[in-house]
């Protein structure tokens, strides 16, 4: 099982800015988001996206705002911004173009 | 916008940065509660929910220690409190952070005024809009020039302008000169310049008919018309012509200098072809039309000076105006000071060098005393990185003081400077203190906090915890930092000593020009202007009984032993010249006839200044009426009849039928300045008796004279009798410039004059500097060998012994700096010999003079701690520790 440490940084951004493409998510939702959809391979540390939630709002690219839950608890909701959304495309399209290059490498020897 | 939305977001997290900590908080316990909540849901026990939830969320203080890094403003929280950290050091040794501050006020504050200078004359624009599409054209032109400059060239639109007109004032009271510039009627409208009342000149106003007009200066505006606007359209008389005020300009319009006092047209006459193509060779400007550059200007330019070369009537010589070309205005005006702010500037950087090494080593001996403190605070975990950035911090703040009491000497010194400065350098009125002023005082004060903080901070900061907390707070005087303090005394000996030489350098050269022989005797003569209208010497025989007549009563005047009239005085700043031909000198072909220098005196002329006569005879009153003839100087003499018999000679003015015999030679004179007798670009001197054959260029007797009186004593009243004579005899007449020969001599050398202080008291700054730092650091480096003295002493040492010991370590680094400054000067002195007259810029006497006076007091600085060091009592110094 990978640990959180080995998670580039890079690509703990991208999945998060994935994982708020859809909607607004507070951050224990996207820490679920992420471990459902990657099939509990990927199980990051909850606690270290906070530093990368606030970095990626201070770039701009994500937004916060406090709203209501269901049950009635204020919660810190991150959606993506339009810059967002563009950085990640661009991101995405170089995920799958390095993984597309690694699998290229991994199975042709 | 992102950049925009990312600058608002950190601007809100500068301002509600209390407001996120509790934020981080609220969101980091949601997080853990729905996990606990989800833990529980999936059957686990409160207790083990909550654990389980922590563990799988990570340490929250180092993760929320890690967010509060991302906002980004924790640098400015650590620096707000290391500059609280700062003054409370600071307060607490206060002798330390007086001496640093006024230090590094002594040297800010210098650079400072120099700055405001630099800044005023070389780098802030003209005050004319689009300053930048201003050129100045390199050449000199003649009006038909200027008229076909202004009707081909494409690329700008241009101006003349010809300074230095005279003009008399008469009709209102007292008759007065005034200073005029001549200008095309474009001249203020390619400027940009607008009148502060009336209009300037509109396009052909400058054609004969159509000119008797004139714009006053703000200044003379005051002085004479008491600022009454109604003097707009009115007509004042200058040189007898009635002229109509069209305006007048603004205070701040010092166009092409302050000198200026009324601008009027240029009087463009074709038909006068010596006026057109001959007279007032002049400047000219342009203003770079809508879609040229530069570049184009300057091409055209070089293109358009063979065109105006063949319309003159006559042939002009190939290499005249032959490498024109176009400059930015402001360089052209600013070029002959450029040179001597550069030097001073370069001057004061060193002293502020010189203070910044002071501070450092204050800092370095300081920081002894405070090794334990840092060590304290590496032990709890203050990384190398934080401990400098606290003590840059601290000498930062220090800079910061000694800059704001730097600002308060910089503008007195600022003050000082432009009344020290000669009054024609250009621009020195419009040099202001301004905020390029002050941003360049804020970089100071940084880059010396640095400069000065660098050295002690790293030093300090290798301090380790161990070994310092276990000598128990002992000054343990690191190898190292004593060889830094001795590299740093060593610089600062070696910059004072680069200070004193340029200041040696320029004294002895002010000295030798101060002891030149100007060529004739300056005591007891006074001088005067008298300026009648030209107009008035139309009727030669008018002007010629006017000026016999004011000779004849005042030379019966009592007091006074004889008087005479000269057209340019010497050392006076102003030149007339004349092409001649000489006998038995051929022009080669391409050349232009030799210029002289055409002085016009009359018969007494010689005996009064004191100018010896080498062979011949004076001009006799027989000589204004008689044959023509004329003396010429010894080394025109030489120059054109080397080692032959001159007297007897024959030479012409050009363009005369007649020539004139020399009759006498006479001894050269510092006619131009002190350094030479001629300019340059003129090739011999001769004088003329006052008749009516003494022409100028412009085919005229010259209207207007200096008169020199030679008076048995010195006494003011002379000039006020000379005044009351004028008026006696043409009222019209004004009488200016009144001083005695010597205050001429003095003013012909306000520049070198003005230099040589500046130098002398940055080259006393720097010693002063100097001789404290050598003091401080030995003092220092004695306190701390108190101990081992006490010892050498208590096993026999004698107080001799110690005090050479002392003296040697200071003497040898006071003698590595200097021989290190020596070598610099050697290398550096070169930027000065443009400044320097009869001195090398190497010169071994001003070199070894420098070297022993700065020995001597090095030695000075060393002697007090050496003293101190003799008289220690091993008793109480072995105690003591």
């Amino acid at each position: 099982m990978a640990k959180p440490n080995d998670l580039v940084q890079g690509t703990l951004d991208l999945l998060i800015l994935k994982t708020l493409s859809l909607e607004p998510k507070h951050g224990w939702a996207i820490a679920k988001r992420i471990q459902q959809i990657s099939g509990e391979v990927l199980q990051v540390q909850q606690g270290s996206l906070y530093p990368a939630l606030h970095r990626l709002e201070q770039k701009a690219w994500i937004k916060a705002k406090w709203k209501e839950t269901e049950t009635g608890r204020q919660a810190k909701f991150y959606s993506l911004t339009v810059a967002g959304r563009a950085q990640l495309e661009k991101e995405a399209a170089n995920w799958s173009r390095l993984s597309a290059a690694i699998n290229l490498v991994v199975e042709t020897t | 916008m992102v950049w925009a939305r990312r600058l608002a977001l950190r601007l809100q997290t500068l301002f509600h940065r209390h407001r996120f900590p509790q934020q981080l908080d609220d969101e980091i316990q949601f997080h853990l509660d729905q996990q606990i909540a989800e833990n529980i849901a999936a059957g686990r026990s409160p207790e083990e929910a909550r654990y389980a939830a922590m563990r799988t969320f990570g340490n929250p203080t180092l993760l929320k220690e890690e967010t509060r890094d991302t906002w980004g403003w924790v640098w400015l929280e650590q620096f707000a409190s290391d500059l609280r950290y700062a003054t409370r050091a600071l307060r607490k040794s206060p002798g330390f952070s007086a001496v640093a501050v006024l230090t590094l006020a002594l040297g800010i504050g210098a650079n400072t005024s120099i700055f405001g200078l630099v800044n005023g004359i070389l780098l802030v624009p003209l005050p004319f809009p689009n300053p930048e599409r201003l050129v100045g054209i390199t050449g000199t032109y003649p009006r038909g020039g200027v008229v076909a400059m202004r009707e081909q060239v494409r690329a700008m639109d241009v101006a003349a302008y010809y300074e230095g007109h005279e003009f008399n004032l008469t009709g209102l009271g007292q008759p007065a000169r005034l200073t005029g510039t001549r200008v095309s009627a474009e001249f203020f409208s390619v400027l940009g310049a607008r009148p502060e009342l009336g209009r300037t000149f509109l396009p052909g106003e400058d054609i004969p008919g159509q000119d008797n007009y004139v714009i006053l200066s703000h200044t003379l505006w005051q002085q004479r018309f008491a600022g009454n606007p109604t003097i707009i359209g009115r007509s004042i008389q200058l040189e007898g012509i009635n002229r109509q005020v069209l305006g007048v300009m603004p205070e701040n319009f010092r166009f092409p200098s302050a000198k200026t006092q009324v601008w009027i047209p240029l009087h463009n006459d074709p038909r006068n072809v010596i006026l057109y193509w001959a007279d007032d060779f002049m400047p000219a400007l342009g203003r770079l039309r809508q879609g040229f550059n530069f570049k184009q200007a300057q091409t055209e330019i070089r293109l358009f000076q063979p065109r105006v070369s063949a319309m003159f009537p006559w042939p002009m010589p190939a290499d005249w105006n032959a490498d024109v070309s176009v400059v930015p205005l402001r360089n052209g005006m600013v070029a002959d000071v450029r040179l001597r702010l550069l030097v001073l500037l370069g001057a004061v950087t060193l002293i502020v060098l010189i203070a910044c090494v002071n501070v450092a080593n204050l800092t370095l001996a300081r920081s002894a005393t405070r090794e334990k403190e840092i060590a304290v605070r590496t032990a709890l975990g203050a990384g190398r990185k934080r401990i400098v950035m606290q003590l840059l911090t601290e000498s930062v703040l220090l800079a910061g003081f000694g800059a704001l009491l730097g600002l308060a000497l910089a503008t007195k010194g600022f003050s000082l400077l432009k009344v020290v400065l000669p009054a024609d350098t250009p621009r020195l009125n419009d040099a202001h203190m301004d905020w390029r002023v002050l941003v360049f005082t804020g970089a100071l004060a940084i880059s010396t906090g640095l400069l000065s903080g660098l050295a002690p901070a790293l030093q300090s900061s290798r301090t380790s915890p161990t070994e310092t907390l276990r000598a128990g707070g002992r000054a343990s005087t690191l190898p190292l930092s004593r060889r830094l303090r001795s590299g740093l005394v060593v610089a600062e000996v070696a910059f004072a000593v680069l200070l004193v030489t340029a200041a040696g350098l320029l004294i002895r050269s002010f000295w030798a020009l101060s002891h030149v022989n100007p060529g004739f005797r300056s005591e007891h003569v006074m001088t005067a202007r008298i300026t009648p209208n030209q107009s008035f010497c139309s009727d030669l025989e008018r002007c010629l009984t006017f000026y016999r007549t004011l000779l004849d009563r005042i030379q019966t005047s009592p007091g006074v032993d004889g008087a005479a009239l000269v057209n340019t005085l010497p050392l006076g700043g102003r030149v007339a010249k004349r092409s001649l031909d000489l006998e038995g000198f051929i022009v080669s072909r391409g050349r232009t006839s030799p210029l002289f220098w055409l002085h016009i005196v009359t018969p007494d002329y010689f005996r009064v200044m004191g100018i010896p006569l080498l062979s011949g005879r004076e001009f006799t009153h027989a000589d204004l009426s008689g044959a023509p003839v004329a003396i010429i100087t010894a080394e025109t003499a030489q120059r054109y009849w080397p080692n032959q018999n001159v007297i007897g000679k024959h030479i012409r003015l050009l363009d005369d039928k007649n020539w004139s015999t020399v009759v006498g030679v006479a001894g050269d004179v510092r006619a131009y300045d002190l350094q030479r007798n001629i300019p340059a670009w003129m090739n011999g001197s001769v004088y003329v008796p006052y008749n009516s054959a003494a022409t100028l260029e412009d085919g005229r007797m010259p209207a207007d004279l200096s008169m020199v009186i030679r008076t048995i004593v010195d006494s003011s009243k002379t000039g006020a009798t000379l005044r009351e004579l004028v008026a006696g005899v043409n009222p019209d007449a004004p009488v200016s410039e009144v001083k005695t020969m010597s205050t001429v001599v003095s003013e012909s050398v306000a520049t070198p004059r003005s230099t040589a202080l500046l130098f002398v008291v940055f080259a006393a700054l720097a010693l002063t500097l100097g001789s404290i730092g050598i003091y401080g650091v030995l003092s220092f480096v004695v306190s701390n060998r108190t101990r081992e003295i006490g010892i050498r002493m208590a096993l026999g040492a004698q107080r001799q012994d110690v005090l050479r010991s002392v003296l040697t370590e200071g003497g040898r680094t006071s003698l590595l700096g200097i021989a290190l400054g020596m070598a610099a000067a050697f290398a550096l002195m070169r930027v000065l010999s443009s400044e320097l007259y009869r001195v090398s810029a190497t010169d071994p006497l001003t070199f070894g003079v420098v070297a022993i006076i700065v020995a001597v007091i090095a030695l000075l600085a060393c002697y007090v701690p050496a003293n101190r060091a003799m008289r220690v009592d091993p008793m109480v110094a072995l105690r003591y520790e």
